[in-house]
């Protein structure tokens, strides 16, 4: 059987601070396929990003550690191999881009060199070579007078366009996975639908596969093939976008899809926030990370940690009553009172 | 200017900021009431542990947090000690080790270029003068050109910082380029200059050589107290005391001045070191304090000539002059730490 | 960047002024200018009074200013009051040993200071680390005089001693039949040096610290550069920046310092005359000593200044375009 292109297995990350542990990555699982698109979703702390971070080794290792679990990519484990290979695969087999491009783009290097740079690295082409490359990924990503434009500076671009560079650089080595770490959340809405539609047709051309990480449902919802809610640095749901969107099952992520601000409701609600805040990931509650706040919390939420328990086929969620009958999302959440 | 404390403090900010930047620690959230959240890892987890008993005015805060900062406080420790013992020197120094002053060749014969001894505990110059005693007699003037001048810059720039924070526009800009013309003097360069100037008989006192120090350090303090009566200055509380009636001086006073003092104090705290190593260095020179006056920087200038045989005479002074220098950077780095929470509002 | 380039310069143009402005209000307000420019020959009243005249400081003072600068243009900077020979010359023969110090001592802070502040930040809190720190915070605190004295103590007389007279450095004057004039360069070198190198490794260390926290330092390791590459290239690029500038205006202390350093080790440079001429009271050389360095100084200080134009492509190329 050949190998999956990427398989992460209960993958644990820990930071170890003199305030504590901070339990960042805490027993996340996921595969992806070659083309297509998973979308990871959660809040600020929820470890979407660090999870990618910590495949491509970017984290520094102290504090970070590595409590568990695996990475495979192609069959070759990312976590265990030499700093030289690792170094092979970044940027050349899984690219990844970040959430500012006003600061991800380094000032002093004109844009010809920072796309370059990657290509002459991996492919071994000439500078000449790698230059013209470069011209062809800027007009790839839509970005007028490419020929021009590889002379500029980072800071001669608008916000827009630097993201679209960042998108350039990454799909210089044609990359198999695309790791993109909330790309637009920095930008315009209008840029950010833009931004979006570029990478969907560049999917369609180059047959990258893309994790989207993103705290915004609307970015994936369509273009997700699959979809991940975390919170608290572990596994809430999983499934693909039709199964997490039209039959949600663990209760964090119907807060998520309440909260969305909708324009299709006749009456005029108000907005509808989870109530709480976010754990923090050194006291990480006990249980089920999202008792305290969870509407439906029972006295076993707050003692014993949910398994992901089987909806149907390979959608999961981590909660006690996921995919019992009757538990699907009925009121508003914030409607209810938090009974934790 | 960093230091041990900085670095410290530098480690766990910087673990933190890492840590932080990693996680994510701001970006719009999903399903919050919009209210700020930290992102997970609670920052400053240190303040968690501080116990009870901390005061909680602005300066019983930032003395606490003095307090315990070992490097500062040995620092205090060290300056206190010196000031005490410069000040009382005609009390005690003649009585045990002689007459530093005094040039008597009879005893000088016998008693010249000693090493250091249980009598002499850093040995005797070519007078024959116990060097422990004119190092400390040598104290009194770098500590009191040292506090004094940087007195005179404060002074110097809290008023013209004052006049262009205040009055703005037109005054701000003549007082900025007249700052901008200072700064360009480094300052020893511009201390000669001066100290040239006056006559040779008007310099046995330490006050051309304050004044000299002094004059020339005001555009930083000036510019640090503009700032802030600029950004208070936007504030609504000052035009709501002006409405109440409240006049100009008394809105500074009360407004401005817990603010503006923070940076202030430090600023003038690592000042005095520098002050100290240009007196020293004037005195070296030549064109300092002129004698009979005691003064480390001429000690180690005419210890010049018998640096071969009796290093001895070059060495304590210097050694003095370091330790002092250093206990006000540190102590300056230790009152920028216990005053930085209240600095970064 | 033309306009920053021309901006900087119309800045500079009110300081000199007001700096000449200083200077002349200094020799001619404050001190006793007759008695600076001939002193005890003006000791008799007649002879003063028609001194007075002759140098016309009876002239208004505006008039005076006005000859002064251009005086001051000429390089007129009086004469010697005991060799009577003009200053200007005395300046010209000393200045190249000036010069040749300054540019060892900037040697040294660069590969010194530099070196010890990038290895400090790479290795952050090791034992180097903590070393870099502790002995910078001693340098700053030490008189640079007193250094150099501690040297010529370890150097010239300890050591030989302890190897009788083998192996020693010089610690007196630019050049000798023993030693070449680069054995003399060392130690006042390094002396000069000392602070300076302290503040530069300081300053390096925390700017590439700064610039390692960057996002663009973690997109470069996202593309598989090396370690290496990133440091010298991503990362040292944007450090330098205000390293560089820091070198370049503490040229201009430097150049102060200079009078301390020739003074300790002999060294006949501009510094070292304005010492002997603090002795002899002989103003004249004093005064156009220190003139001539403030001078200098304000150059170099403009000139980086301006170079930053050029370092930053920020400031080179303007703002952003679609």
């Amino acid at each position: 059987m050949a190998d999956k292109l990427l398989e992460v297995k209960d993958l644990k990350m820990y930071f170890h601070t003199r305030d504590g542990i901070v339990k960042a990555v805490d027993g996340v699982s996921y595969d992806l396929e070659p083309g297509q698109t998973l979308g990871v979703v959660g809040e600020s702390g929820s470890g979407k990003s660090v999870t990618a971070l910590t495949m491509m080794r970017l984290v520094p290792m102290p504090p970070g550690k590595v409590e568990g679990g695996e990475v495979l990519f192609r069959g070759k484990s990312l976590l265990t191999m030499k700093e030289d290979d690792i170094r092979k695969i970044r940027g050349n087999d899984i690219a990844m881009i970040f959430q500012d491009p006003m600061t991800s783009l380094n000032p002093v290097y004109r844009i010809g060199h920072q796309i370059s740079e990657a290509i002459m690295l991996h492919k071994g082409m000439s500078k000449k070579q790698a230059l013209n490359r470069s011209i062809e990924l800027l007009e790839l990503v839509g970005i007028p007078q490419a020929k021009n434009r590889i002379k500029d500076y980072p800071h001669q671009f608008s916000g827009g366009m630097r993201q679209r560079v960042m998108i350039a650089m990454a799909l210089s080595c044609d990359p198999a996975i695309l790791i993109a770490d909330e790309p637009t959340t920095a930008l315009d809405v209008t840029i950010q639908a833009q931004i979006l539609e570029l990478m969907e047709e560049l999917q369609e051309r180059t047959g990258t596969a893309i994790i989207m990480i993103t705290h915004d449902l609307g970015v994936v919802a369509d273009m997700a093939d699959s979809i991940l809610v975390m919170y608290a640095g572990r596994m809430v749901e999983f499934g693909t976008c039709d199964e997490v969107f039209y039959r949600p099952s663990h209760p964090y992520t119907w807060g998520l899809m309440d909260s969305i601000p909708r324009h299709d409701i006749e009456e005029k609600s108000a907005l509808c926030p989870i109530k709480g805040q976010p754990p923090s990931l050194v006291n990480v509650p006990s249980g089920c990370a999202f008792h305290p706040r969870c509407p439906h919390a029972k006295e076993i939420c707050r003692v014993q940690e949910p398994e992901l328990r089987s909806i149907e086929g390979k959608h999961t969620a981590a909660c006690h009553f996921a995919g019992d009958p009757g538990f699907t999302r009925t009121e508003m959440a914030c409607a209810m009172e938090v009974t934790a | 200017m960093s230091k041990m404390s900085d670095d410290k403090k530098d480690r766990d900010f910087a673990e933190e900021r890492q840590i932080e930047s990693i996680i994510g620690a701001e970006g719009a959230e999903v399903g919050h009431d919009h209210e700020p959240t930290s992102g997970g890892v609670t920052p400053g987890g240190r303040s968690v542990s501080e116990p009870a008993i901390a005061s909680r005015t602005l300066w019983g805060d930032a003395w606490y947090r003095l307090r315990k900062n070992k490097l500062a406080v040995v620092a205090l420790f060290w300056i206190a000690l010196v000031i005490f013992c410069a000040v009382t020197a005609d009390l005690w120094v003649p009585q045990l080790f002689g007459d530093p002053s005094e040039i008597n060749s009879v005893t000088a014969m016998q008693t010249k270029l000693q090493s250091p001894s249980l009598v002499h505990p850093m040995g005797t110059d070519d007078f024959g003068r116990d060097i422990f005693g004119r190092v400390i007699y040598g104290a009194r003037i770098s500590l009191s050109v040292g506090i004094l001048a940087v007195g005179f810059t404060v002074i110097i720039g809290l008023i013209l910082g004052a006049f262009s924070g205040f009055y703005g526009r037109g005054t701000d800009a003549i007082i900025m380029r007249v700052a901008d013309v200072f700064l360009a003097f480094p300052y020893i360069l511009f201390a000669i200059l001066l100290l040239a100037v006056i006559p040779q008989e008007a310099r046995t006192t330490i006050w051309p050589v304050v004044f000299t120090i002094g004059f020339l350090g005001w555009p930083s303090i000036a510019r640090v107290f503009r700032s802030s009566i600029l950004s208070v200055k936007q504030n609504d509380y000052v035009d709501a005391g002006r409405a109440l009636g409240a006049n100009d001086a008394r809105l500074m006073l009360r407004h401005i001045m817990p603010n503006a003092i923070a940076p202030i104090v430090v600023y003038a705290t690592m000042s005095v070191g520098g002050a100290i190593l240009t007196e020293a260095a004037l005195s070296f020179l030549g064109i300092g304090v002129q004698p009979p006056t005691i003064t480390w920087g001429r000690m180690i200038e005419e210890g010049r000539s018998f640096i071969t045989s009796n290093p001895m005479l070059v060495f304590w002074p210097g050694l003095a002059i370091l330790t002092t220098v250093l206990a006000f950077t540190l102590l300056g780095d230790g009152v920028r730490d216990a005053l930085d929470v209240k600095m970064k509002d | 960047m033309l306009r920053f380039i021309t901006r900087r310069l119309i800045q500079f143009i009110p300081v000199f002024f007001g700096v000449t402005l200083i200077l002349f209000l200094m020799t001619t307000v404050l001190g006793d200018p007759i008695r600076l420019r001939f002193g005890e020959r003006a000791a008799n009243p007649e002879v003063y009074q028609q001194l007075r005249h002759d140098q016309g400081f009876d002239q208004p003072w505006y008039k005076q200013y006005a000859d002064y600068i251009v005086k001051l243009a000429h390089g007129d900077l009086g004469v010697s009051v005991r060799t009577g020979r003009p200053v200007s010359d005395i300046l010209k023969e000393t200045y190249p040993y000036t010069m040749r110090l300054a540019f060892a001592a900037i040697i040294v802070e660069i590969f010194v200071g530099v070196g010890a502040g990038i290895i400090s930040a790479v290795k952050k809190y090791s034992i180097w680390d903590v070393l870099v720190t502790l002995s910078t915070s001693i340098l700053v605190a030490m008189p640079v005089f007193w250094l150099g004295m501690l040297l010529q103590i370890f150097f010239g007389i300890l050591m030989k001693k302890w190897t009788n007279g083998a192996f020693y450095l010089p610690i007196s004057g630019a050049e000798s039949a023993q030693f070449g004039p680069i054995a003399h360069l060392i130690l006042p070198a390094i002396t000069l040096a000392s602070v300076s190198t302290a503040y530069a490794a300081r300053i390096m260390r925390s700017q590439l610290l700064e610039v390692l926290g960057q996002d663009y330092i973690r997109t470069a390791h996202a593309k598989g550069l090396s370690g290496g590459r990133v440091l010298y290239g991503h990362a040292m690029k944007n450090a330098m920046i205000p390293v560089v500038t820091f070198i370049g205006l503490d040229l201009g202390a430097m150049l102060a310092g200079a009078i301390l350093t020739e003074t300790v080790f002999n060294w006949p440079g501009v510094g070292y005359t304005i010492y002997l001429a603090i002795r002899a009271l002989d103003y004249p050389i004093v005064f156009g000593g220190t003139v001539v360095i403030l001078f200098a100084v304000m150059i170099v200080n403009l000139l980086v200044d301006i170079s930053y134009a050029f370092l930053d492509p920020r400031i080179r190329y303007g703002g952003a375009s679609e």
